[in-house]
């Protein structure tokens, strides 16, 4: 790279694989650092993940794959990857359901569906952490407001974030509350896009408002559907601020990501090739996951 | 609260900035040579006394640097989840500060022996104020910091655990005493849980926290004869003592709900802040805040058990840096740091004394928390692998007997777990 950048013009019998674009100047910096501070520590990760690497110790033994075979065992992870799975298909259904919803309904501009537009979106732009902070105060059962208006509005006073069977859906809840504004705008924004003479025909063909939605809007917004849809999955998949902020991960990992025991094992215990192990894994997992979804929505397209 | 199991949430920043503490290595300074002008050598120390006593640890290192013109001790003070991010790679690789605390835990010097970071200090030990004088050390703690036969740290501070408990809620309830045996801590639990018979009261008895905590679980267990390991590292958690205890507590918080489920030591003293509860297990760093709450504050020992009187101590590690230039400086700082000058003035602020000679010399709070030391016992002391069996086993282990799990199953399964970790071949 740096050989191509620093060569002065070669001449006209330079070899054309090698001839000089000044584009190579620009990107350079972009490649550096591309190289040094995301392709090396991944490359670096894999490595890792094939020993038996502590932070901080002088030698590392060279384990080969057992590290992912230690993991296939560790029960910890299989729940991590549970709880990581919920998640991501509790808070992906719901933020592109409840985004669909809401782009269909505030479709036409008001001055009242700007305002809630942006009320929806404001906890989007919030930080993760924040958001967790925030939710954790108002479920806290002794000085919380979810606290005191359940009582008043006969739910009882459930203790949210400490209840097994309540926490991981309570979470769930705040993850939806959190993204669906995004995917509302997105989907607003295509829907806008849908050139009315569509609707105009679909209505002389005599379609309701329901209908019209079935027939014209939903075909039309597949790329974008499919677009929130996979970017909501990564994001579920990654999940840790919100549980490290919210629970900790408990009550007893019923709430526990893979990210986090990734950071647990990682960062707290210093056993890094077994998190690079663990963080491979969920790239896997990722990866696959991403292109599944990808080919199923492609495929069902209609032309 | 100060000394941070206790701490509220961990920082968000901390937990953000963590890729960009993986991408930046250490920030941290080396020691920095003495100048040629004037021969000062400055040190550098880092603690992560963040809470309410962190003027009475600055006020020992101003006095020595007020003494001591020729070395000047600069306390950084940061979270110590921070910390326990920083310091193991910034040690390791021969950088970081000449001083530090590694952690509230003191099983965390284990991880810093192991990659060779620290300083032995054994030629620092003697008797006098100008040498670090472990024989009026409590011998738990001694023997905690001493591996393979060697002393890699000195207490930075000392604290017991006490009964506190709400004067005012008491009188309502008719108690006239503090309880002195844990039955009668148990009877007076149940009276302070109010309403009688709620699931969900608007007072408890006690106000118990079993994870991010300074751990009240084990005394429970302690009182009634149990325990968690025993010293060669096998599990003794699966023990009838052991298995009784955990079951009268758990069946209490269950059953008789006299404390929350699931709280976090934060979350148990503000309960007993907003004068929510009437007892609460807990060390002298909470005494203040208490009383600026406005809470009729009365402390008491922990109520004898079964096994006798005991309690729960707890000390954080104050090590030397291997890299650090200024070993023999910095071994002077700590000799004065435990010495008894030091300690008998960073006795007024609340904290026992990390010596057990100045007993009859203290005064205030700090007397009653002093006078629970001869019955006070490490959690985990000395187990190398103490912070793993500490986040992998016993704090689920508190978290599902409380929500209704078998005891005895589950007492079973985490005594295999824990032989699994500490290698007991049982």
């Amino acid at each position: 790279m740096t050989a191509l950048t620093t060569g002065t013009s070669p001449g006209p019998r330079a070899r054309r694989r090698l001839r000089w674009n000044p584009a190579y100047a620009f990107v350079a910096p972009s490649v550096v650092l591309i190289a040094v501070f995301i392709v090396e520590p991944i490359v670096q990760s894999g490595w890792m993940s094939l020993h038996d690497w502590s932070m901080g110790e002088a030698s590392h033994r060279m384990r080969g794959f057992g590290n992912y075979a230690d993991l296939l065992h560790d029960s910890r992870f299989w729940n991590a990857l549970k709880v990581t799975c919920l998640y991501t298909a509790g808070t992906a259904a719901g933020q592109v359901a409840l985004g669909l919803l809401l782009a269909e309904a505030l479709r036409r501009t008001t001055w009242f569906s700007s305002v809630l537009r942006t009320a929806f979106f404001f906890p989007f732009i919030a930080s993760m952490a924040v958001v967790g902070i925030v939710w954790r105060f108002l479920l806290d059962p002794q000085v919380g407001l979810v606290d005191a208006w359940s009582g008043h509005l006969g739910l009882g006073h459930p203790n949210w974030l400490q209840s097994t069977s309540l926490a991981l859906p309570t979470m769930i809840g705040v993850g939806i509350w959190k993204g669906f504004g995004f995917t509302m705008i997105v989907l607003l924004a295509a829907i806008q896009a849908i050139p009315t003479y569509l609707y105009e025909a679909a209505r002389l063909d005599g379609a309701g408002r329901v209908a019209q939605f079935r027939h014209v809007t939903l075909p039309t917004l597949r790329p974008s559907v499919l677009f929130v849809t996979v970017i909501a999955t990564i994001q579920g998949l990654q999940l840790f601020d919100l549980s490290y902020v919210m629970t900790g991960g408990g009550p007893v990992f019923h709430t526990e990501s893979v990210v986090q025991y990734l950071y647990q094992r990682g960062f707290v215990d210093f056993s890094l090739g077994y998190a690079s192990a663990i963080a491979w894994v969920l790239f896997v997992v990722i990866l696959a996951v991403a292109l599944v979804q990808l080919r199923v929505l492609r495929y069902r397209d209609v032309d | 609260m100060s000394y941070a199991p206790r701490r509220a949430l961990p920082s968000a920043a901390i937990a953000l900035s963590l890729t960009a503490l993986a991408a930046c290595g250490s920030s941290s300074s080396s020691s920095t040579p003495a100048s040629d002008n004037g021969k000062v050598v400055k040190l550098q120390m880092l603690t992560g006394f963040t809470g309410p006593d962190r003027p009475s640890y600055q006020a020992l290192v101003d006095n020595w640097n007020s003494a001591h013109p020729n070395i000047q001790v600069t306390m950084d003070v940061q979270p110590w989840a921070a910390i326990g991010q920083k310091l193991p790679q910034s040690w390791a690789t021969g950088q970081g500060p000449d001083l530090a605390t590694p952690s509230f835990d003191p099983n965390a010097i284990f991880q810093y022996i192991k990659t060779n970071s620290v300083e032995p200090l054994d030629s620092a030990v003697g008797t006098g104020d100008a040498k670090v004088e472990v024989s009026t050390f409590p011998k738990t703690v001694t023997s905690a910091f001493t591996v393979d036969g060697k002393l890699y740290a000195v207490p930075a501070n000392l604290a017991t655990l006490v009964l506190y408990y709400n004067k005012a809620l008491l009188q309502k309830a008719g108690v006239t005493a503090p309880p002195a045996t844990v039955d009668e801590l148990v009877t007076d639990a149940k009276k302070l849980t109010l309403p009688a018979g709620s699931s969900t009261p608007t007072q408890y008895g006690i106000s118990l926290a079993d994870h991010e905590t300074i751990q009240m679980w084990p005394i429970l267990q302690w009182l009634g004869g149990g325990d968690i390991v025993d010293a060669k590292g096998c599990a003794t958690i699966d023990s009838p003592q052991s298995v009784a205890a955990l079951k009268t507590w758990a069946d209490l918080v269950q059953k008789d709900h006299v404390s929350p489920v699931g709280q976090t030591g934060a979350d148990a003293d503000t309960l007993f802040s907003s004068k929510k509860a009437a007892f609460e297990i807990n060390g002298p760093w909470a005494a203040a805040g208490y009383r600026k709450a406005g809470i009729d504050l009365g402390i008491a020992p922990v109520p004898s058990g079964s096994a006798g009187p005991v309690t729960l101590a707890s000390t954080v590690p104050l090590m030397v840096a291997k890299s650090s230039k200024h070993k023999a400086e910095a071994e002077q700082f700590l000799a004065y740091w435990t010495g008894k000058t030091a300690q008998l003035a960073f006795s007024k602020g609340g904290f026992p004394p990390v010596r057990t000679d100045l007993a009859s010399q203290v005064t205030g709070d700090a007397k009653e928390f002093a006078a629970a030391l001869p019955n006070a016992r490490l959690y985990l002391a000395g187990l190398p692998t103490g912070s793993k069996v500490d986040s992998d086993v016993y704090v689920p282990l508190i978290g599902k007997i409380t929500r209704g799990s078998d005891v005895a199953g589950a007492a079973s399964a985490a005594a295999k777990q824990i032989n699994g970790i500490t290698g007991c071949k049982a």
